[in-house]
């Protein structure tokens, strides 16, 4: 029924992780513009929140344990031709996820369009932006140290 | 066997959860996100000892139990286990982390170099109190630096083992789905590394740090040093149906680990991380996993002694199920003391009655 066949390669994880992290009210509003576009029906297969347990690897022994479960929100869905898009997201916020999903399933049905072209470029620029003034100010608390 | 029965209970119950209710007031979004924008390592105290992570829940623990950081632990995981686990991500690993602070107190210059991150290791502890006497506190913005630290640090350990300091470590290579899980299965001794490293990830903060802190001061075999400390963010890498590996969104996390001494011809590391970001925590539950292996089974450096004692929802339950009726079982103790007593009075002859004549 899905096309599971394979990965979507670095290209589509790249897409997927700006999808979760994007702004929330951009990314529900912009998920609306496509489903009013839309041809035929959306089939929900699922849309819940849910649980990931998130092991960790211990530095010492090399051994895996589990940290400890993260509160996630799930949407997957199908057109009828059978493409599949799927959204997930930490926290609870269902539209959130299910707007990944419907970005995702656009991708997956006709290929890369100029407006979510945009989207995912806006998003990842704002991203990175975030990032980079974060991580300035964490490199201003560097510290050299020196024996006398 | 007796029992004793309660009249006007259920009136009673009500009525004291609704006072308790009462004095909390009326609890809204407003007030649960204030907390959650306001207090992020109370939030993420809860989170770690839940072992729960969502920051909007956890605030909402507080609200409803006033900050009870006993019950509010206990009503996030009581809400856990409402929810399926749809997935296992991919174990996070050191080298990936997205890294805010960093320390050795071990090694001065580190690949990567030290970087503090946000701390008040090195400041004055004031209050503001101006703030109580309408002068906003607004803290100055940080000057920041011309170009971004990387995100990525390399493990400290990596490059003490290529320095022949720590021993080598098997690759891993249990499936993320067969790795033991304390919330599945008994913790049960000696325990599995994997199970003693969530016990101690889940484990009660005040609990960890005064057993830590013992060991620390000289009842463990092994003071520690901090060999590398990590405040950061971690991806929580899901698979798409697709097969295609992304990150769902971040969560904090902490990491500490720390040395002793040689043993072996190698520097003896302990380990610990949790949910949040909670120094102290991991230092103290650290320098329990390094004191574990020399530990006498009954000191509280034992893993059995300080992994039971440390479980917040059973110790804190147990504790206060102590002031629940126990008229019956008591009622046994004294009759117990008193027959005893009457016992002890027939068996001691009766002292000679003196006359005031004589």
């Amino acid at each position: 029924m899905f096309n599971e066949a394979s990965s979507g390669g670095s290209d589509h994880a790249a897409i997927l992780n700006i999808l979760a992290r994007a702004r929330p009210e951009r990314l529900k509003a912009f998920a609306e513009t496509l489903l009013d576009g839309a041809d035929g029906g959306i089939n929900v297969i699922a849309n819940r929140t849910g649980l990931v347990m998130v092991p960790m690897r211990d530095t010492v022994e090399n051994v895996d344990f589990h940290l400890g479960e993260v509160l996630v929100s799930e949407a997957h869905i199908a057109d009828g031709a059978g493409h599949v898009g799927y959204g997930m997201i930490t926290g609870r916020d269902l539209e959130r996820a299910m707007a990944m999903a419907v970005i995702d399933l656009c991708l997956a049905a006709g290929g890369h369009d100029r407006a979510i072209a945009d989207f995912l470029a806006d998003e990842k620029h704002h991203l990175q932006a975030e990032d980079e003034l974060r991580m300035r100010q964490v490199e201003a608390t560097r510290v050299e140290m020196e024996t006398f | 066997m007796a029992y004793v029965a309660t009249r006007g209970g259920e009136k009673a119950i009500e009525q004291a959860e609704r006072l308790f209710r009462q004095d909390l007031g009326t609890i809204d979004a407003a007030r649960v996100e204030t907390i959650r924008r306001t207090m992020p390592y109370l939030i993420d105290r809860v989170m770690g000892e839940a072992s729960l992570y969502d920051e909007e829940l956890a605030a909402l623990a507080l609200a409803q139990t006033g900050g009870e950081l006993s019950e509010a632990v206990l009503v996030l995981r009581a809400w856990r286990t409402t929810q399926p686990r749809i997935a296992v991500a991919r174990p996070v690993q050191q080298a990936e982390l997205l890294t805010q602070r960093r320390i050795s107190a071990a090694f001065k210059d580190i690949p990567g170099g030290q970087i503090l991150g946000p701390t008040l290791d090195y400041s004055h502890r004031v209050l503001a109190t101006d703030v109580l006497e309408g002068t906003p506190f607004a803290p100055p913005a940080v000057d920041m630096a011309d170009h971004a630290a990387p995100q990525r640090q390399p493990p400290l350990a990596d490059w003490q083992r290529q320095q022949g300091l720590v021993a080598p470590a098997n690759a891993s290579d249990v499936a993320a789905e067969d790795i033991p899980d304390l919330t599945r299965e008994p913790l049960l001794f000696p325990a599995s590394r994997a199970h003693r490293l969530q016990s101690l990830a889940r484990a009660e903060t005040g609990g960890v740090l005064a057993l830590g802190y013992a060991a620390m001061r000289g009842y463990g075999n092994a003071h520690p040093t901090v060999n590398e400390l990590r405040l950061a963010q971690a991806e929580v890498v899901v698979r798409h149906p697709r097969g295609t590996e992304f990150s769902a969104g971040r969560v904090r996390v902490s990491q500490a680990e720390v040395t002793s001494s040689m043993k072996g011809g190698y520097l003896e590391l302990g380990y610990a991380a949790t949910f949040g970001w909670n120094e102290v925590k991991v230092i103290a539950a650290a320098t329990l996993d390094l004191n574990s292996a020399a530990a006498p089974v009954g000191s509280a450096m034992h893993e059995e002694f300080y992994l039971y004692h440390t479980e917040s929802v059973e110790a804190s339950g147990f504790c206060i199920h102590f002031k629940l009726p126990h008229y019956v079982t008591f009622q046994s103790v004294l009759d117990a003391m008193r027959d005893a007593k009457a016992k002890a009075a027939a068996a001691t002859p009766a002292a000679p009655q003196m006359e005031p004549a004589e």
